[in-house]
């Protein structure tokens, strides 16, 4: 295991898309008062191609750090860089968002090409590309359908369609399946562990949920609260494509899940921000689930 | 979604015949969620009619009918007020006044509510006098306005336009304050120009607020119209209603009444099928 603590500083690399060195962010909250820090000193690089998931507790900072890697806010200090520059907004980074953010009013073809319109393609060109995206996420059948009348799967299918159809070098995914019920998730991660296996985009990809992380990912970053700060970062040696065999009952995958399991847990019952009623019921060492 | 009303229909007597109890609750929780059968309410509409008029004859013979004239005197008066011409001109004179200051109230309020909601700076230095002058009754400016336009169609129009106007304004201001801030960020992430950001996203947003303005505006326009037709010179419908008022004529006044009630349903009705078409989107 790598400790994040000394950044990465590997910017002259061709091969490492995002880099994050020890950055800096707070808000000053809507109703006045103190700035609230979102993220401290974090560091983390992505290489070309791999698949990254960034893990921690709620309010750890995880959505704050994707939209610093988009180019959405700025950082207070420290640097972020994608492809070796400061990130601009724009259709080489897909973003699919925590909530599907949809467009109510268009339906799944204009909501998917609405992130084609800058592109400079022909209309030719863009309704193919539609047509493909949303056949990929299999959705053929509903391109003519609004989203008020699509499932949450299919919202965020549709979402995830938006972000690909303009062929990003890097995906950024917050929590993107969070939403979805146990079976539809499964086959979720699959699909899309068959399009980045297809495309290779550096993903960044957010999650809580610790098997998530070690079923989809390269590499785990594991974040911490208050404030948050990636504590470490952990490869994932299991073998791809990780549905064909049981990897849940891999040695290595129980170790691992046992380890961020139990970070995990620490990191919620020790967060002074944290309310959690049953703090003084749970050991904060012990017991693997 | 039309085309399977009737299988559903179908399928719902069928279900019902079996009398299975817990299929009809959940019809039943289906329709107090879907928007009821039109024909129906059309059906209870009408049934609703009679009642008014049984309540109304009922009313006419016990006030007696120099006080509240029977509902067959109204229609006898509205037969002669037709037939003479008066309540054409008169419809005719209102709705001139009432349609061309509602216009002018469109043309000129949504534009200038969504320009200042598209420029902040611009929106808040204005705003505390568009607040101002929507809290002051309209009322107030009828002897200004009777001193600088007299007391002809354009005073009248320019009343309607005055009252119309700030619901108008103040919705589309809102509507365009009122985007959806997740979807800007999610423009702004796949790299969309602020303009289009604007056409794209904060506009289409809006349409909701600014179909609520009209029907506001459009309502207080048919009240502005009646008000000032009496302070201006007396025309139209809001004349009719103080010659025959003002003479005790009550079959006539009441012809008048209801002819005002018939032009704000027919308008605000329009509006709201307006607003169904534009909203297709939000139901299923
Ligand atoms: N725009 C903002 N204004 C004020 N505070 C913010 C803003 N965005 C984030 N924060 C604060 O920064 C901290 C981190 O927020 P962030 O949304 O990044 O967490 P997260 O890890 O994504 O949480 P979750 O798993 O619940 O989505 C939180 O304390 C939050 O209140
Ligand atoms: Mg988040």
């Amino acid at each position: 295991m790598m400790s994040a603590g000394d950044p990465v500083e590997r910017s002259g690399d061709a091969e490492v898309r995002v880099v994050l060195d020890r950055v800096c962010k707070s808000f000053a909250p809507a109703g006045g008062g103190d700035r609230v820090s979102a993220l401290q000193d974090a560091s983390l690089s992505v290489g070309s191609g791999k698949f990254l998931a960034l893990l921690g507790p709620s309010g750890c900072g995880k959505t704050t750090l994707l939209r610093l890697v988009d180019g959405l806010i700025q950082p207070d200090s420290g640097t972020v860089h994608v492809f070796g520059a400061p990130p601009r907004p724009g259709p080489d980074i897909g973003f699919v968002f925590q909530s599907f953010r949809l467009i109510p009013w268009a339906k799944v073809t204009r909501n998917v090409d609405f992130s084609l319109r800058d592109l400079g393609l022909t209309a030719a060109e863009r309704e193919e590309r539609t047509r493909r995206v949303i056949k990929m996420v299999g959705l053929t059948r509903f391109a003519n359908a609004y989203p008020a009348t699509l499932s949450g799967g299919m919202k965020q299918r549709v979402a995830l369609a938006r972000a690909l159809a303009p062929e990003p070098k890097v995906l950024l995914m917050d929590e993107p399946f969070a939403s979805i019920d146990a079976q539809t998730r499964e086959l979720m991660q699959i699909e899309l562990m068959r399009i980045w296996t297809r495309r290779r985009p550096a993903v960044l990809f957010v999650t809580h949920s610790v098997d998530e992380a070690i079923i989809l990912a390269d590499e785990i970053a594991l974040m911490g609260p208050s404030p948050g700060k990636v504590i470490e970062t952990v490869p994932v040696d299991l073998e791809r494509p990780r549905w064909t065999y049981d990897a849940r009952a891999e040695p290595r995958y129980v170790e691992l899940r046992k380890h961020l399991s139990s970070r995990m847990r620490q990191f919620v019952l020790s967060d002074p921000a944290s309310e959690f009623f049953g703090r003084d019921l749970v050991q904060p060492d012990g017991m693997g689930s | 979604m039309a085309l399977f009303k009737r299988e559903l229909a179908m399928l719902r007597d069928v279900l019902q015949s079996c009398g299975s109890s817990a299929v009809r609750t959940a019809f039943a929780l289906r329709n107090l969620c879907k928007p009821p059968d039109s024909l129906m309410i059309a059906f209870y509409r009408i049934g609703f009619f009679a009642l008014l008029m049984a309540l109304w004859q009922v009313a006419a013979t016990r006030m007696g009918t120099n006080v509240l004239p029977s509902p067959l005197a109204t229609w006898r008066a509205a037969q002669t007020l037709v037939g003479e011409g008066q309540l054409i001109v008169a419809i005719g004179d209102s709705l001139t006044v009432y349609l061309s200051g509602f216009a002018i109230a469109i043309i000129v309020g949504v534009p200038l509510g969504v320009v200042m909601g598209g420029f902040r700076v611009l929106g808040k230095t204005l705003e505390v006098y568009v607040f101002a002058l929507a809290a002051t009754p309209r009322v107030a400016f009828i002897p200004l306005i009777i001193v600088l336009l007299g007391l002809g169609v354009e005073a009248k129009t320019f009343i309607v336009f005055l009252g119309a106007l700030m619901p108008i304004l103040i919705n589309a201001y809102a509507g365009v304050l009122a985007a959806d801030e997740e979807l800007l960020e999610m423009a702004r992430s796949v790299g969309t120009p602020r303009g289009r950001i604007f056409t794209s996203i904060v506009l289409p947003g809006a349409v909701p607020f600014v179909i609520v303005g009209l029907r506001i505006g459009a309502t207080i326009g048919l009240i502005n119209t009646v008000v000032a037709e009496l302070y201006t010179a007396v025309r139209g419908l809001g004349g009719l209603l103080a010659i025959y008022g003002n003479t005790f004529r009550m079959a006539e006044y009441f012809v008048v009444v209801l002819t005002l009630a018939t032009v704000g349903v027919i308008v605000t009705e329009s509006l709201r099928y307006i607003e169904a078409r534009v909203s297709r989107w939000r139901d299923v």
